[in-house]
């Protein structure tokens, strides 16, 4: 089922209830909502979907789901990193039982673990699974989060036969090309997604798509970005790119609040966030909704379900 | 008036004698070697020019005798950054007297400012001169302030003559944010690359370099350049990514705690026969086994068999 992984692929948020709990309809909802607009891939829970506020219960739970709604239409894949390695090779094993196509894993973070930690944590997993393996590079400034060198991503495509793609949240030059360079000569066909979509400055140099922020409002956009840089119209991947990093901008305060608040209007509703994170206010969804009219999302993009 | 546009910057190192004051003589040989080798324009002293190891004078004299040995045959470009902002008016203003093409600056040195006091002090600088004035994004691992997107809108805002950012920050999201709402308030607004890294910056609507590894391999250099420019850019990576293995090795080799390259870079250039010296205190000079290591991976690297060799 996996193919070749390439495009703005979609990583669903988490619908909830007005009282907070995991809302299963809507999340099926949600999932084949991007399906039916043109995601090459799915993949759930990211931090977009407040994997860190949700149990590793519901985790499993909505994991299920995505694997049914999708119903090998595209492929999924599921994150499985958490707090606690332990609660990661839980999540591993259920991945590979429900019929998941590849986990994507972090070393245990807010730790600030050290290159052979991460080391050691990516083999304990990537060899407690058949499945294919993406790791999560998240690099911060001055040395914070967990990060992927070049010399580490080496050392693991040796060390591992499944481990085929990288989540690239570096956006950064140098970073990049020290992984990109390494892996695809080692591996070629490793993929290389950046982590949202700020793919325009890493997709000549080999990335080949990206997870996306914006997709749950303005899906047709992501589709016409990545046409416009397989057809290499450069002048339209531009346009593009800066009109999605406007999103970004709206969206990454308090991530996924905002981008939750905007929904609404989009006409899909998904319920409030999880705290510590805020829900969106009146006052904010307001603010969103100008700026949606500014760019033009509101006359471009699907309303509705 | 056309508009400065800066192409392909090539960004010298500093030589120093063994007692290590400048050596003028190996300057004038590398300013040549530079030119020959088809910079567009120099920009002088930038960090792989270790202008924080540089007395004001020390800058100043950097900037008169550039200019005197080009000879108007390209810009020169004169950083002028510095922690205190009188200092780097003043400098500014020299620069500009001196025969100076365009002014460069960072964000002040050390010190945490709010974003307000960055703009202050770049904004002084750049109304102090005449000249086309660009700032540098730091890279992202250096102490003191970043630039961001907010105070390059406020700069243009306030300053005619700001005409760029030179992006030594390789920050994707802030390349974006920057030219695309740099462009909206000043059509001509450019971005150019800090670095080596030419085809992310160029992707995104850049149109020029600050390179430091021109003065290692300015052949490949070139092509990578040329090749952005003309919006090849799945063509360029074969050459893009040959540049970041041998920025790489330069910024990987030696165990300075600045991981700034400076070291590399100056063993590079041996390597290359074109001894420009040591590095200043507090740049730790590369050890003899790690000497060796750096010049064997050099020895490895196919592609630096076509670039010059000697001066």
């Amino acid at each position: 089922m996996l193919g070749t992984l390439k495009g703005v692929m979609q990583a669903p948020v988490t619908p909830l209830k007005d009282d907070f709990s995991f809302d299963g309809d809507g999340f099926a909802k949600m999932v084949d909502f991007h399906v039916r607009h043109g995601a090459p891939a799915i993949a759930w829970p990211h931090h977009k979907a407040e994997s860190l506020n949700l149990t590793i219960g519901e985790r499993k739970l909505g994991a299920e789901i995505a694997v049914k709604t999708v119903a090998k239409r595209v492929p999924v894949s599921i994150f499985v990193g958490t707090l606690s390695e332990e609660d990661s090779l839980d999540l591993a094993r259920h991945a590979e039982r429900i019929g998941a196509d590849m986990i994507l894993t972090i070393s245990p973070y807010c730790r600030r673990p050290a290159q052979q930690e991460i080391f050691d944590s990516i083999v304990r997993i990537g060899t407690h699974t058949d499945l294919p393996v993406l790791t999560y590079n998240s690099p911060w400034r001055n040395g914070e989060g967990v990060e992927f060198t070049g010399e580490l991503t080496r050392r693991l495509i040796d060390r591992l036969p499944n481990y085929i793609g990288m989540k690239d949240a570096s956006f950064h030059s140098q970073k990049f090309l020290e992984i990109s360079r390494v892996a695809l000569k080692m591996r070629p066909g490793f993929a290389i997604i950046q982590g949202v979509e700020h793919l325009l400055a890493a997709y000549p140099l080999g990335a080949c798509g990206s997870f996306s922020s914006s997709g749950a409002i303005a899906p047709n956009l992501c589709n016409k970005f990545f046409a416009s840089l397989e057809a290499r119209d450069w002048a339209s991947a531009r346009e593009c790119q800066f009109k999605i990093s406007r999103l970004w901008r709206l969206f990454k305060e308090q991530y996924p609040s905002s981008l939750k608040g905007a929904m609404i209007m989009m006409g899909r509703p998904v319920g409030p966030t999880r705290s510590p994170l805020p829900t969106a206010t009146k006052e904010r969804i307001a603010f969103l909704r100008t700026q949606l009219e500014e760019l033009d999302i509101m006359r471009t993009e699907p309303q509705g379900w | 008036m056309t508009p400065f546009k800066p192409g392909l910057v090539h960004t010298p190192v500093t030589p120093f004698k063994r007692d290590q004051s400048i050596d003028f003589d190996a300057y004038a040989r590398l300013i040549e070697f530079h030119l020959r080798h088809a910079a567009d324009a120099l920009a002088l002293p930038m960090p792989e020019g270790e202008d924080l190891s540089l007395t004001d004078a020390e800058q100043r004299r950097l900037i008169e005798f550039a200019v005197k040995q080009v000879k108007g045959r390209v810009p020169v470009m004169a950083n002028v950054s510095d922690a205190g902002t009188s200092i780097a008016v003043d400098r500014a203003i020299h620069a500009e007297k001196s025969g100076a093409a365009a002014i460069v600056s960072h964000p002040p040195y050390f010190w945490h400012p709010k974003p307000s006091m960055v703009v202050e002090h770049l904004a002084r600088i750049g109304s102090a001169v005449r000249l086309p004035f660009y700032v540098v994004s730091p890279p992202v691992e250096s102490a003191g302030t970043a630039l961001t997107t907010e105070i390059a809108l406020e700069l243009i805002e306030r300053l005619p003559n700001l005409a760029g950012v030179v992006d030594a920050s390789l920050d994707f999201v802030f390349m974006e944010e920057v030219i695309s709402n740099g462009q909206r308030l000043r059509p001509g607004f450019q971005l150019l690359a800090g670095a080596d890294f030419i085809v992310s910056a160029s992707a995104l609507g850049g149109s020029g370099v600050f390179s430091p590894l021109s003065g290692i391999a300015p052949k490949l250099v070139r092509t990578l350049f040329e090749l952005c420019s003309r919006d090849e850019f799945i063509e360029a990576r074969q050459a893009q990514e040959d540049i970041g293995a041998l920025h790489h090795a330069i910024k990987e080799a030696g165990a300075s705690g600045l991981m700034d390259g400076l070291a590399g870079l100056k063993t590079a250039l041996v390597h290359m026969g074109r001894d420009c010296g040591l590095p200043r205190p507090p740049v730790r000079p590369l050890g003899e086994i790690e000497r060796g290591r750096l010049a064997a991976t050099l020895a490895g690297m196919a592609f630096l068999r076509a670039e010059p060799r000697g001066w």
